[in-house]
């Protein structure tokens, strides 16, 4: 029987979800991008994790075992998510020869 | 303080430290190191949640599969590996606005659900019942998703003959 | 339940599959023929549309439908909790968004017959109409927000697939990060909701609302949602990107984006936000933690009345000063969301129903406006509104079109754009209250836009053209060949502008005909819609 304290699990699932927000907004290289959608996503699937040991406890709940099936699916699909973003990037890096956003200016004003 | 606890802000910290170095190392593929180690943290959280079939799967997935593609990523868009213009631009705004969500949230902690969160262990056997009942069509939309990736992403990066 | 009875109801979204599988399998035997991947897409959607259409039991197909009627709006205490119901609202946004894939792949077929990539496109295409088809009968908050994924990533690959420009290959990497970080936003936001809620079940969570014992958890929660839809729907803070993405896109896929795969997120409002805007009334009950009551209805409302009405001033606004006819559609396109908001803040039947035809109707003008623009562009002639000085005399059928979509656009009587606005902020002034005011930003908003859709008429058809307009152009000349006929454009084209036409105009006069299905299926969503 393990017994783990709520609040310390939400604290960290949002400092890593302001982790990630942060590296989105100011990270220019694409692989850094990518490394942060990925804290981002690992965020929300460990707090699908720990609420489906919370959610028992919840009223009108019985189970929490959706959340652990969440989590499963999330995992596959951040992973799908990637490599469609290192295709772009391939692609963009084989016309252009760079991956940092910042040099993507053609369509400024 | 009992030895989960203790596990716990060991992993937490190990967390929130290698997801930030991972972002503002200077050279990138330190940054792969810093996001493996954090990888596998999360699965060792897992772990300590009782869920040892999530944990195998964030280490096949994230830990094995991401971390190299990751790691592909780089070797191919990039003539020399170890190259310094990671971190760069950190601007003040985007850092503040961090800082004051993070804030925000912890000073509105005390209104989430307090107490102890007695950890309950999922059979994996329930697990994938439950995946390939109720909760098929989660399933069945990941594998579409997968699909259309599949039918871009090859058409984008194979070599053209034109 | 034999198979047939679990699969009969899922037929639009198998035929649009089987599609997509019959364009994947013909590409990979070498049928290189733009035509034949158009008519399969197209052929699967109609089919689709007509099974959809019967679904709403529209009398001559009424015979055809595959969802039994015992299963259509059926509420909570029936349904228990499967990830997935059949309403007529989600009947009525299927509907729509398999016209907006009809008109896009039809007028596609008009491109160069042995187009590099073209089975991709048509598979694309597909897979993304299968990710909005989804979408509509989603019950569940994680399968609405898979079912977006499964569009948004299409719709990524989509907008690189002329994979040699870079342009397109740009406006790819930011739809991407953009769509990527909207994901990262609203997944967070469903994760603490499930965490407050132990379901994700939208059913269960509108008939729970806010009588759970986590209030701040939940306004997180749907605030982190919120913020995730805004992104997709192009609400004025989360809107930069739209533009540029437009622009970059190559034509087709930019009508597609802005007519058809943006309404998704609108109809993930809908499923989400009608319930607790609506009933959001909460009384604490037992909890296990802390006793919290909160009373979120009014939060939500201002929140998204706010930013209606923002979006739809900023969008005027820039659409005003924009100089390339692109730019100055994708913002006319960011206001229009700013009226379809309007119903969900409202949140009364008659409002949702106005709602749901601007969008139908939207879908249709600027589906329609961008097909003109990549006609307008396939006829060499630049991207700038003042490059299309006296299109009215060199193409008078074209230019005919087009003014009837921008007339429909600023809400001219006589048009579908004419009804939908009139239902909209009728409902608005029904509803009293401050309502009114949005109702009144609406018509201020609307008289605005008269000004730039006017001056593009007056180019079109006041200014005289340029001496020899024609040898003046620079670039890339389009491939002229013997089946780019109709003046130019190709028959395929020129027939889904008519055909965009006709219905405009149809509807605008005879609006009854899909204003008693909308209302009926408005009010069935408002009583037992998750």
């Amino acid at each position: 029987m393990t017994t783990l304290a709520i609040t310390g699990f939400l604290a960290l699932s949002f400092a890593l979800f302001a982790i990630a927000i942060f590296g989105i907004l100011t990270r220019r290289n694409f692989i850094l991008l990518l490394v942060s959608l990925e804290i981002g996503m690992n965020a929300a699937i460990l707090n699908f994790v720990y609420f489906a040991a919370l959610a028992p406890v919840n009223a009108g709940s019985t189970n929490g075992l959706p959340g652990q099936s969440i989590a499963v699916v999330l995992i596959g699909f951040a992973a799908t998510e990637i490599a469609v973003g290192l295709a772009i990037v391939l692609a963009l890096n084989r016309s252009k020869g760079s991956i940092n956003v910042a040099d993507s200016t053609t369509l400024r004003n | 303080m009992s030895p989960e606890e203790l596990a716990f802000l060991a992993l937490a910290l190990i967390a929130i430290v290698t997801g930030t170095l991972a972002l503002l190392v200077r050279e990138l593929i330190h940054t792969i190191v810093w996001i493996g180690v954090f990888f596998v943290d999360l699965a060792a959280l897992y772990f300590l949640l009782l869920a040892p079939f999530l944990g195998v799967l964030q280490l096949g997935v994230y830990a094995g599969a991401v971390t190299i593609l990751l790691l592909f990523g780089i070797m191919v868009t990039r003539k020399r590996i170890f190259s310094r213009e990671a971190a760069t631009g950190i601007t003040a705004v985007p850092v503040a606005l961090a800082v004051v969500a993070f804030i925000f949230l912890l000073v509105a902690l005390p209104e989430f659900p307090q107490g102890e969160l007695t950890v309950r262990s999922f059979d994996p056997s329930l697990l994938s019942q439950n995946l390939f009942g109720p909760g098929g069509p989660w399933l069945l939309l990941l594998g579409l998703v997968m699909l259309s990736a599949l039918i871009g992403a090859i058409y984008l990066v194979r070599e053209g003959r034109e | 339940m034999t198979f047939a009875d679990f699969a009969l109801p899922f037929l639009p979204e198998i035929l649009v599959l089987v599609g997509v599988l019959l364009v994947l399998l013909l590409d990979v035997f070498g049928v290189k023929r733009i035509e034949v991947f158009g008519s399969i897409t197209v052929g699967a959607t109609l089919l689709a549309l007509l099974f959809v259409v019967a679904d709403l039991g529209f009398l001559p197909f009424a015979a055809l439908s595959t969802v039994p009627a015992s299963r259509i709006d059926i509420p909570l205490a029936v349904v228990g909790t499967p990830l997935y119901s059949f309403t007529s609202l989600g009947f009525v946004f299927q509907a729509i968004f398999l016209s907006a894939t009809l008109l896009v792949s039809l007028a596609s077929m008009s491109r160069s017959s042995y187009e590099k990539g073209a089975g991709v496109f048509y598979a694309l295409v597909g897979m993304a109409t299968l990710g909005m088809l989804l979408v509509g009968i989603a019950s569940d908050l994680i399968f609405l927000l898979l079912a977006i994924e499964v569009t948004a990533i299409s719709t990524y690959l989509l907008v690189g697939y002329t994979r040699r420009d870079p342009r397109s290959l740009e406006a790819a990497m930011k739809f991407y990060v953009i769509g990527a970080l909207s994901t990262v936003i609203s997944f967070f936001g469903a994760s603490l909701l499930f965490g407050a809620y132990g379901s994700t079940n939208l059913y269960y969570l509108r008939s729970v609302g806010g009588a759970v014992g986590y209030p701040t958890l939940i306004l997180l929660g749907y605030g982190l949602l919120i913020a995730g839809l805004a992104f997709k729907v192009t609400l004025v803070p989360f809107h930069a990107w739209a533009v540029d993405v437009y622009d970059g896109a190559p034509s087709d896929v930019s009508a597609f984006l802005a007519g058809g795969t943006k309404k998704i997120g609108l109809f993930a409002f809908f499923l989400v936000f009608l319930g607790p805007v609506l009933f959001f009334t909460t009384t604490g009950t037992s909890n296990p933690f802390n006793a919290g009551v909160l009373n979120t209805g009014p939060i939500f409302q201002i929140v998204l009345g706010v930013l209606a009405v923002v979006t739809m001033t900023v969008g005027n606004v820039l659409a005003l000063m924009q100089k390339e006819m692109k730019r100055m559609l994708a913002y006319s396109s960011i206001s229009q969301v700013g009226y379809m908001m309007i119903g969900i803040v409202i949140a009364t039947s008659p409002a949702i129903a106005g709602a749901t035809l601007q969008i139908f109707s939207h879908t249709f003008m600027k589906t329609g406006a961008f097909l003109v623009v990549a006609a307008v562009a396939s006829l060499g002639i630049g991207p700038l509104i003042s490059d299309w000085k006296g299109l009215g005399q060199r193409r008078p059928w074209l230019s005919i079109a087009f003014a009837l979509i921008l007339l429909s656009l600023a809400g001219v009587p006589l048009t579908v754009g004419f009804v939908s606005k009139f239902v909209l902020f009728s409902s608005a002034v029904q509803a009293q209250g401050y309502f009114i005011w949005l109702a009144v930003a609406g018509l201020l908003n609307s008289a605005i836009s008269v000004f730039y859709y006017g001056r593009v008429l007056k180019v079109m058809f006041f200014d005289a053209p340029d001496p020899e307009p024609e040898a003046t152009v620079a670039g890339p000349s389009p491939p002229v060949s013997e089946r780019l006929s109709m003046g130019g454009l190709g028959y395929a084209r020129a027939s889904t502008i008519a055909l965009i036409a006709v219905v405009i105009v149809t509807f605008g006069i005879f609006p009854q005909v899909i204003l008693g299905p909308i209302q009926s299926a408005a009010q069935h969503f408002l009583i037992a819609g998750p």
